[in-house]
């Protein structure tokens, strides 16, 4: 407890905002509102996480974000009110673990801030290599031996059909998986309004896997073709 | 099944109708040329009556057979069929023309009108003076020979022909100055030989001189004429189907029955059942018995039965007073004849009445029989007329066969029909010259030809009623629209080119027709007949060349015209006058003046369209220029305006952010009055709209300018549909209303961007979902359209629909209070994503219902997959 997370932005409501949320969830808050300044700090204090917002005086947020990737190694998530896909992509390529559209929803920011500095901090070891029972996507770890999967680090309760089809998306990351095909191999009986099942049950997994299931990151719907296991870009 | 019985009733109703019409005209017809003379169509009673005596032919026949008796009783002269009697010796012919009777013979009289014309024509060439010999041809004129009538006739007419070709010579002579003398020998011989034909015949005739003297030709004597009744007894006294007692000044004179007196007491023997005296004055008929009314009132009209003395205006002379004649007819006549072998062979009596009798049976027999056949016809047209739906159902089918054929062909048809007919009447009433045409076309033209003719004229009228514009099938037709079809379709310079090719080759061929045509006229062309054909040729081409250069002409005019127009209305829009031609034609003068005038040109031609096409080429030129930047100018303010929404949505989220923010850190503050909890629960819920609704209006903005990013990729529209469900399936079940589905199980698949379409069909369910009435049901089905995918989502409005309202709308909701949680974009969204992924967006309203349909094309069609192995 007790990481140090550095929030900029130039909207000095918005970081007071996040500093409350943030000391609430027991972080130490340090803040900053423009770039230079966020550099600044970065130089002198020891920080575990970074929040940055693109849109900013003196030095915006990419061109800090890139400065910082040059030394540290820290998780750095974007915000930014530009929500569309080009934005996030470009975000991510140029260093940032993650990327937070304004107006975001308070909660899933403090979830994301919380599972970056777990990943960082205690599953440090993880992110050097995997053992070969284990598979690894983004934020989620999977051991096929023992037939568990952990989120952050910590082991998502799951029921025996959930971990059954976990298990298969798991081991085929980004292949789309019709939801017959899931029924017959999940349940082992011929598919009939397979639909339905399935997605009850994919939804209750995302509830229990994903930072913010109403906009899942991992486990995906493709429309009019079937469901898949998102494969996460890997940042280095 | 139906059909097909359908086109059954259709033959048959036609079959009967055509039947009876066929049977009933025919039979008219026929019954018309059957009917015996004077009785009436409608006088059934006369026309089926089966006694032969009450036959008009009958009576005129007892006419003749009484007035020959009172010759014979009298010792008149005329008796039919008797040979004539002259000089000792029969000769002459069957009829009482024949024979000499006094003077005014008719050949007689054509020999002597002859012989005084050919006297005149000796004159004519004695006056001529060449050539002399025909002057030894004179003779003596004024008598008559007593040769044959026959011989005499015969050479008459080769005494005319002679002279015919004698006067054809002699007209030669006109030319004669050019002859050389060989022509001059034989026309000369030829002379001759006519000379010498004409003496010959003219001996001939003098030869018979003496025999045929008009002096000597007198009337019968008493004697002669005793002979010839006597002969005339002989000749039908033999045929007992008629017997007769003529008898004179009280004295029986010739009879052929011992049992008929002629005294009036009319008793007759057994099987002759009409009895006809004549005493003296009148006559008596009885007929089975019973008296016949003969005169009526008494005066003998036209239309009078009996022609026979004894009506007030038909009296006989003082001799036939002493007459009295008794005729008897057999009731069914029978055949007499009589083996006179000593004059070689047996001979038939007269006969006449048995004849009658079979002729008339004959003929009531057919009539009979055509009237059956009449009523027959009747019949089948009543029947016709009650099945006559299905009939013109027929006339429409064979008229539509018709409208196949090509009115040439029809035309030649009908005419040669007509022709045909025409030519027929021609013969016949040449032949039977004397009657009235009404009774001609009754009596000569086969029933078989009025029934052609008249489905000739209904086939006529059928094609007329039903085809509308029959000339339009007609191979002149066809080939005209086969060309113009043909320049229809060619861009207008290649028509124009094609159209001066078509002018040069004409004038090519029409000036090499001319020449040869003036050559054939100008050089030493004998004949008159084929030069003036000729000359009648070359105006008929000139005639036909003109008019052809002047439809081409005509038709580059007018492209000449739209050319200048075009041209005008080209410097017109790049001057900047925008205005509809509309508006233009209503005015008659456009933003620079360009006014037209009555021939269409417009008066500033030099100014609008220059004397070539270059300076419009320019023109159009500048107007592309400006018409590209007119495109890159709204392409950019476009851009411009998404950037607007773009840069507003951010600069709006910013302070979203930190309303949502503060708002989350007060809802984790405890200890707060229930009321601010509430209003802090108001503040939650709206923030969380207005970040919707930014969110919304940033993707229509973008789909409307087309900028919206979309990833197309196949997918099972079915699938989609069924997954989207399944999501907002706990939305659904919390819902008043039910979801009916019918979605088929096999793949529908489509090119679409799946999150978009996702995207429309939960905005449509959840406004499906929000604006139904409670407890209805919400029906999603897809069905396959052809080459369409049709998916649709129907439900019952809660609120009554306005009629006319653009629900898709932006901003456009079911109710208009605004107090639900919707950004109002629902459907604007689901409309411009469909759009954005290509497919169609339609909706409906039909009193509450409320539906929309969306469309994609199948890329497939379904072919069931293989079992995946695992």
């Amino acid at each position: 407890m007790g990481e140090r997370v550095l929030v900029a932005d130039d909207d000095r409501e918005i970081v007071k905002a996040i500093d409350i949320l943030l000391r609430k969830e027991g972080y130490e808050v340090l803040k900053a509102y423009d770039g230079l300044q966020a550099l600044d700090i970065l130089s002198r204090e020891s920080v575990q996480l970074v929040l940055i917002d693109v849109m900013m005086p003196k030095l915006d947020g990419l061109s800090a974000l890139m400065r910082i990737r040059e030394k540290k190694n820290i998780p750095i998530i974007v915000l930014s009110a530009k929500s569309e896909e080009t934005d996030k992509v470009l975000g991510l390529s140029m260093g940032a673990d993650d990327y937070v559209a304004k107006p975001y929803n308070p909660r899933e920011l403090a979830a994301r801030v919380k599972s970056q500095l777990r990943r960082y901090t205690s599953l440090g070891d993880i992110h050097a290599g995997s053992r070969a029972s284990e598979i690894k996507n983004g934020r989620l770890l999977y051991n096929t031996e023992e037939r568990i999967l952990y989120a952050d680090g910590e082991p998502v309760r799951l029921t025996a059909t959930e971990t059954r089809i976990v298990d298969l998306f798991m081991r085929n990351p980004g292949r789309v998986f019709p939801a017959e095909e899931i029924y017959r191999r999940v349940w082992e009986e011929d598919a009939f309004a397979s639909e339905n099942t399935v997605m009850v049950h994919i939804r209750r997994i995302r509830e229990k896997l994903e930072l913010n299931p109403k906009e899942p990151e991992y486990i995906k719907v493709v429309w009019g073709i079937g469901y898949k296991m998102e494969k996460q870009e890997k940042r280095n | 099944m139906d059909t097909k019985w359908k086109n059954r009733k259709k033959g048959i109703s036609f079959l009967v109708f055509f039947l009876g019409i066929s049977l009933a005209l025919g039979n008219i017809a026929a019954i018309f040329r059957d009917r015996p003379s004077g009785v009436r169509i409608w006088q059934l009673q006369r026309l089926l009556q089966d006694d032969y005596q009450e036959s008009g032919r009958f009576r005129a026949y007892m006419t003749h057979r009484l007035e020959d008796f009172l010759i014979m009783a009298t010792g008149g002269e005329g008796l039919w069929g008797i040979w004539g009697y002259a000089d000792g010796t029969y000769y002459g012919g069957y009829d009482r023309d024949y024979y000499y009777s006094d003077y005014g013979d008719y050949y007689g009289d054509y020999y002597e009108e002859y012989w005084n014309g050919y006297t005149e024509f000796q004159e004519a060439v004695r006056e001529m003076g060449y050539p002399q010999e025909a002057e030894e041809d004179s003779a003596d004129s004024g008598s008559v020979s007593s040769m044959s009538v026959e011989e005499l006739a015969d050479y008459l007419e080769g005494l005319e022909k002679m002279q015919d070709d004698y006067l054809e010579l002699l007209d030669m002579i006109g030319d004669s100055e050019q002859w050389d003398s060989d022509q001059m020998e034989d026309f000369r011989y030829q002379l001759e030989d006519y000379r010498d034909g004409i003496e010959y015949y003219l001996g001939e005739l003098q030869s018979y001189r003496p025999e045929l003297d008009r002096e000597r030709m007198k009337p019968l004597t008493e004697e002669q004429k005793q002979i010839i009744a006597r002969k005339y007894h002989e000749r039908i006294q033999g045929d007992k189907n008629l017997l007769y007692t003529v008898a004179y000044d009280g004295k029986a004179l010739y009879s052929n029955s011992d049992f008929l007196p002629a005294d009036g007491s009319m008793a007759a023997p057994e099987g002759y059942d009409f009895v006809l005296y004549f005493d003296g004055e009148k006559v008596r008929i009885q007929k089975d018995g019973k008296e016949v009314d003969i005169y009526g009132d008494g005066y003998y009209r036209d239309d009078s039965d009996w022609y026979l003395p004894g009506y007030r205006n038909f009296q006989v002379d003082e001799t036939a007073k002493k007459a009295a004649v008794c005729i008897a007819v057999a009731k069914e006549p029978v055949l007499f004849s009589e083996g006179a072998y000593g004059n070689g062979g047996t001979k038939q009596y007269d006969n006449t009445l048995y004849w009658m009798d079979r002729n008339f049976r004959d003929r009531q027999r057919n009539l009979i029989r055509e009237f059956k056949g009449l009523a027959i016809g009747i019949v089948l047209l009543f029947a016709a007329f009650l099945c006559r739906k299905s009939r013109q159902e027929a006339a429409k089918s064979i008229a539509r066969f018709q409208a196949r054929i090509w009115m040439e062909c029809k035309l030649v048809v009908f005419l040669l029909f007509f022709y045909g007919i025409y030519l027929f009447l021609l013969v016949f009433l040449i032949d039977g010259s004397g009657y009235s045409l009404r009774e001609e076309m009754a009596d000569i033209v086969p029933p078989l030809l009025w029934v052609a003719l008249f489905w000739g004229i209904w086939l006529l009228w059928n094609d007329l009623r039903h085809n509308k514009k029959i000339w339009r099938r007609s191979l002149i037709a066809e080939l005209y629209r086969t060309f113009s079809a043909k320049s229809l379709n060619q861009p207008l310079a290649r028509k124009i080119a094609r159209r001066n090719r078509t002018v040069f080759l004409t004038s090519l061929v029409y000036g090499a027709l001319m020449t040869g045509e003036f050559l054939l006229i100008y050089s030493d062309w004998r004949d008159e007949g084929i030069r003036i054909a000729v000359l009648f040729l070359v105006i008929l081409e000139t005639v036909l060349f003109l008019t052809a250069l002047y439809l081409t002409g005509a038709k580059n005019m007018k492209a000449a015209r739209e050319v200048d127009v075009l041209s005008g209305r080209i410097a017109q829009i790049r001057n900047g006058d925008y205005r509809d031609r509309q508006a233009m034609d209503s005015t008659g003068v456009s933003a620079n003046n360009t006014a037209y005038n009555d021939a269409g040109w417009p008066r500033n031609v030099e100014e609008s369209a220059g004397q070539n096409l270059e300076p419009v080429m320019a023109q159009l030129e500048d107007i592309r220029h400006g018409m590209a930047k007119a495109v890159d100018e709204q392409m950019k303010s476009e851009r411009m305006k998404v950037e607007l929404i773009a840069n507003v949505s951010h600069d709006i989220k910013t302070p979203l952010t930190s309303i949502i923010s503060y708002v989350e850190i007060l809802k984790q503050e405890e200890g707060l009055p229930d009321y601010v909890k509430d209003y802090i629960r108001i503040l939650d819920e709206k923030s969380h709209r207005l970040k919707n609704m930014v969110q919304d209006v940033f993707a229509v903005s973008k789909a409307a300018s087309g900028e919206l990013p979309v990833q197309m990729e196949e997918l099972d529209f079915g699938k989609l549909l069924r997954q989207t469900l399944a999501d907002m399936e706990e939305q659904i079940a919390d819902s008043d209303v039910t979801f009916r589905t019918e979605i088929p199980e096999e793949p529908v698949m489509i090119m679409a961007d799946g999150e978009r379409l996702y995207r429309v069909f939960q905005n449509l369910f959840q406004n499906a979902i929000k604006y139904s009435l409670e407890g209805s049901r919400v029906y999603i089905t897809l069905r396959t359209d052809g080459q369409l995918a049709v998916a649709s989502v129907k439900n019952t409005s809660r609120q009554e629909l306005e009629k006319e309202k653009d629900f898709a709308e932006r901003f456009a909701r079911g109710d208009a209070s605004r107090t639900d949680g919707g950004s109002g974009l629902g459907l604007s969204i689901a409309q411009s994503f469909t759009e954005a992924c290509g497919g169609q967006f339609s909706w409906e309203t039909d009193a509450d219902l409320f539906v929309v349909k969306i469309a994609f094309r199948i890329l497939r069609p379904y072919i069931a997959p293989k079992e995946t192995a695992q």
